[in-house]
């Protein structure tokens, strides 16, 4: 059988080393040239409850999961019926003999199980069962017909250097013993045929991980934060890198310090960030108004999980749209920028940096569980194209030529020159309080207008320097999709599939949040005689924000989820199909 | 008192007879005695009558947010370690919003000089009880009274693990200003707690008050302010409220064990000292 899309879901409990399974297998995947989406469905807890780790294999560039699974791995029969819907017609079902003696019968009778005693492989040759994943990779091995030594490879790659040649062999054992046993078992040819590739030094890469190594590139040299799922990885990432290049990664008492630590870095000289979910981003708010108040650049990594309240912490969501837009008292310019990939999350986070200190102002990088803690195959990342522009950061000579320093300027684009501390000229008084251009305490009228409008011209000045949005499809289409964020791959697969349908589509997807820039928004719905709106919340958020745009406006028809999963392709596919009808 | 000209800016609108003036006085006089350039001082505020000191001191200043002035000063040290920084609270700001950064900034014996200016009342609020006011203590906030005993700051950086603890008294500025110059020079996290009347809000803790309540421990010879037993001792049992350099050690401080003598991050040239990180990719193949 030959496939140029697979997809393989691996379910047990959390404990039970799935996930390193599965980040094994993405990794052979990417090493044989196929792109590669991960989805790590997994639970806010150490040990037990269930777990899912889908791994997609593909051809042609993927953004996201697919629908349904071809092969399932299930290490608990209580799994089985739970993701059996989710087998496709051929596919079939790896099951642990021991499980499978407690599986309901009926369900054998929808799909073909392998029944392999997997764990008790384990424990009578390795006395112990974690060794079940490494023997089920080799049982994929066979099924996929992937060559034992790429498995080995990479297992060599993890084991070697934390744990010794032994457990390396050991595993290496595991996994010949998974394919041998398969072999005894399996009469009939069920083996599945991939493309393979040339790998190119492609990059198996979470959106997390792209995130830090954009900040990174951008000459990020300080970030303070505080543990939060699914932003963790940020730091803990950086904490092992930035040190290198001289730079500073602290863990804080709380969020609120770590916005404001961020912002004295900053105000010291430092290209700062700080990274958070939602409910850090709630404590934050109050350093976020001052950031606007006071100007100084930071870089917020705001990872969206599902909410309210601590919610579900390690599933996905569009939840927070509103809150990242409208968090804060009074009113300050903020830039809201969201990466539509994980390539996007490299680039757009170093731009982060430079619309930050160009603008002086706060920006928000918005992005999502699904792509920060999921692996994908990437084009390798042109440091070329990172550029960093410090906008009105003056230097020491430049400031010898100024008579009196005003940090707080009047200026066409509301701009104004910075200094940092231990520029002898420079010194001036950064307030939270409304203060004059020389950022003393001022509370006459007259200067708050002016200050006002000021800082708000920032916003007009930032427009021609935002991320633009992806557009694609034909133009001609009548019908347009808007989405944000995660949903790109979704809403590029339902393009193509309508597409096919003799049903042309048109795409949209915003990278750039806030300020909106109203004429591309305008323009597109305006062409369109339907445009439908896919985002992962319960209200619409997205929705709302371009009706403030648009006005009341007929066109736009909400496509909302909130169950937790991510949108099945066939979900959006079905809905605009039934729309079109009516 | 020329030298102390450099610092001068804005005139105080603080009350007459405010606690705040004696400070301001003993800040500028230690900064000037140690000839500290303008340029290289940062004082961080926080919210409350306090929070305006750094509107009258020529210097790099932040008046930010309610309780958080700590984090901010700490940011800004570790960025750059050769400034001079100070983070100035009132006792509503260190010890109320902000005793979470407080007692953190302790454990990260951070190298900056935190002045918390204690008047035992909410000020620029107008008048509510605080973390430090005394029990039963009258206020718009506690008409009958408080029914809360009061923080000590003091004995919370003690049991913490302050490297450098100590009280002063805005009626005495050559004592404050020389327990400054000593937090300035103290490698770690220097506490210098203020006794400072507020004369429209508590009118019970007025100068003379003070005055009669409290000893200075500079003129007790046998006071060893090395000994961690004596400080807890003296902040204990004392009948009046002991004055002066009450504890201090040497230990490592934050910004060395961070940064380990590398170039301040304030002054890397990012543009042209562009380093290389393909290496870094290899994780990712």
């Amino acid at each position: 059988m030959i496939k140029s899309d697979l997809s393989i879901m691996i379910s047990g409990q959390a404990g039970d080393g799935i996930l390193f399974t599965g980040d094994l297998l993405a990794k052979i995947f990417k090493r044989t040239g196929l792109e590669v989406f991960t989805h790590r469905d997994f639970p806010s807890n150490i040990r037990g409850e269930p777990t899912a780790y889908t791994i997609r294999a593909s051809e042609k560039k993927i953004y996201g999961p697919s629908d349904e699974a071809d092969i399932l791995v299930a290490f608990d029969c209580e799994l089985i019926s739970r993701h059996l819907p989710k087998v496709n017609k051929e596919g079939f079902v790896i099951c642990d003999h021991f499980e499978k003696q407690r599986l309901n019968s009926s369900l054998e009778k929808e799909k073909i199980f392998f029944n392999i005693p997997i764990r008790k492989l384990a424990r009578d040759y390795f006395r112990r069962e974690i060794f079940k994943n490494v023997i089920t990779l080799g049982i994929l091995s066979y099924f996929l017909q992937l060559e034992l030594d790429l498995a080995a490879e990479v297992i060599e790659e993890i084991f070697l250097q934390r744990k010794g040649k032994e457990v390396v062999d050991k595993n290496i054992r595991a996994l010949e013993l998974g394919k041998k046993e398969v072999e005894r078992v399996i009469k009939e040819n069920y083996r599945i045929q991939l493309p393979t590739k040339e790998d190119l030094n492609r990059l198996l890469i979470t959106g997390d991980e792209a995130v830090a190594l954009g900040a990174l590139t951008a000459g990020c040299r300080f970030f303070s934060g505080y543990p939060i799922c699914p932003a963790s990885e940020i730091m803990e990432w950086l904490v092992r890198i930035l040190p290198k290049y001289n730079g500073v990664v602290v863990q804080v008492e709380d969020e609120i310090a770590a916005i404001h630590m961020t912002l004295g870095a900053s105000y010291a000289g430092a290209r700062a960030m700080t990274a958070t979910s939602g409910p850090g981003f709630s404590l934050m708010s109050e350093g976020l108004s001052l950031a606007g108040m006071a100007e100084i650049p930071i870089v917020i990594v705001y990872v969206q999980r599902l909410g309210p309240s601590t919610g579900m912490p390690t599933k996905s969501e569009q939840g927070d749209l509103n809150h990242s837009l409208f968090a804060g008292h009074g009113d300050f310019p903020r830039i809201v920028i969201s990466p539509a990939t994980i390539e996007d999350c490299f680039y757009l986070t170093a731009e982060s940096f430079n619309l930050a200190e160009k603008f002086q102002c706060p920006v928000i990088l918005l992005t999502e569980q699904l792509y920060a803690q999921n692996y994908q195959t990437v084009e390798k990342f042109d440091f070329s194209q990172i550029k960093i522009d410090r906008g009105k950061l003056i230097t020491s000579e430049e400031l010898i030529s100024q008579n009196e320093f005003l940090r707080y300027k009047f200026t066409k684009d509301g701009v104004s020159p910075r200094t940092i501390p231990s520029m002898s000229n420079g010194i001036h008084m950064v307030e939270g309080n409304e203060h004059s251009e020389s950022g003393y305490r001022d509370e006459s009228p007259e200067n708050r207008k002016k200050m006002m409008e000021k800082r708000m011209r920032k916003l007009k000045a930032a427009l021609n320097y935002l991320p633009q949005p992806f557009l694609s499809g034909s133009e001609e289409a009548k019908i347009g999709i808007i989405g944000f964020g995660s949903t790109f791959g979704a809403i590029q697969e339902v393009k193509n599939i309508l597409g096919e349908r003799n049903l042309p589509i048109q795409t949209l997807h915003l990278r750039t949040l806030w300020p909106l820039s109203q004429d591309t928004i305008k323009n597109f719905i305006s062409s369109k005689k339907k445009v439908f709106i896919a985002e992962h919340n319960a209200t619409g958020q997205l929705c709302h924000l371009l009706h403030l745009v648009t006005g009341p406006n007929s066109k736009l028809k909400s496509i909302r989820k909130f169950d937790s999963q991510p949108f099945r392709i066939r979900e959006i596919v079905e809905r605009i199909e039934e729309e079109i009808k009516r | 008192m020329n030298l102390q000209k450099k610092y001068q800016i804005n005139k105080p609108t603080w009350c007459p007879g405010c606690g705040n003036y004696g400070i301001l006085e003993a800040l500028k006089r230690s900064a000037a005695n140690l000839n500290l350039e303008p340029h290289k001082i940062v004082i961080v505020t926080g919210i409350g009558c306090s929070g305006r000191i750094n509107n009258y001191f020529k210097c790099y200043g932040i008046h930010g947010t309610h309780g958080r002035p700590l984090p901010i000063a700490s940011g800004i040290k570790l960025v750059n370690p050769e400034l001079t920084v100070f983070a100035v609270s009132g006792d509503g700001d260190a010890y109320s919003i902000g005793i979470s950064h407080f007692i953190h900034t302790v454990k990260r014996n951070s190298n900056i000089i935190y002045l918390v200016v204690n008047n035992q009342v909410f000020a620029l609020t107008k008048g509510q009880a605080s973390p430090t006011s005394k029990f039963g203590f009258i206020t718009i906030s506690t008409p009958y009274g408080t029914k809360e005993f009061p923080i000590d700051g003091v004995k919370l950086a003690l049991s913490a693990g302050g490297t450098f603890i100590a009280r002063g008294f805005s009626g005495n500025i050559t004592q404050l200003s020389n327990l400054i110059k000593k937090g300035i020079k103290h490698n770690g996290f220097s506490l210098i707690d203020v006794l400072s009347p507020c004369v429209i809000y508590n009118k019970a803790q007025d100068y003379r008050w003070y005055r009669e309540n409290i000893m200075n421990l500079d003129q007790d010879s046998s006071y060893d302010s090395n000994s961690r037993k004596q400080a807890w001792e003296i902040i204990n049992s004392s009948s009046k409220i002991p004055t002066g350099l009450i504890f201090q050690e040497e230990k490592p401080f934050w910004e060395e064990l961070i940064l380990e003598k590398k170039k301040p991050i304030a002054f890397l040239d990012l543009i042209s000292e562009e380093p290389d990180y393909r290496a870094i990719l290899n994780e990712f193949f």
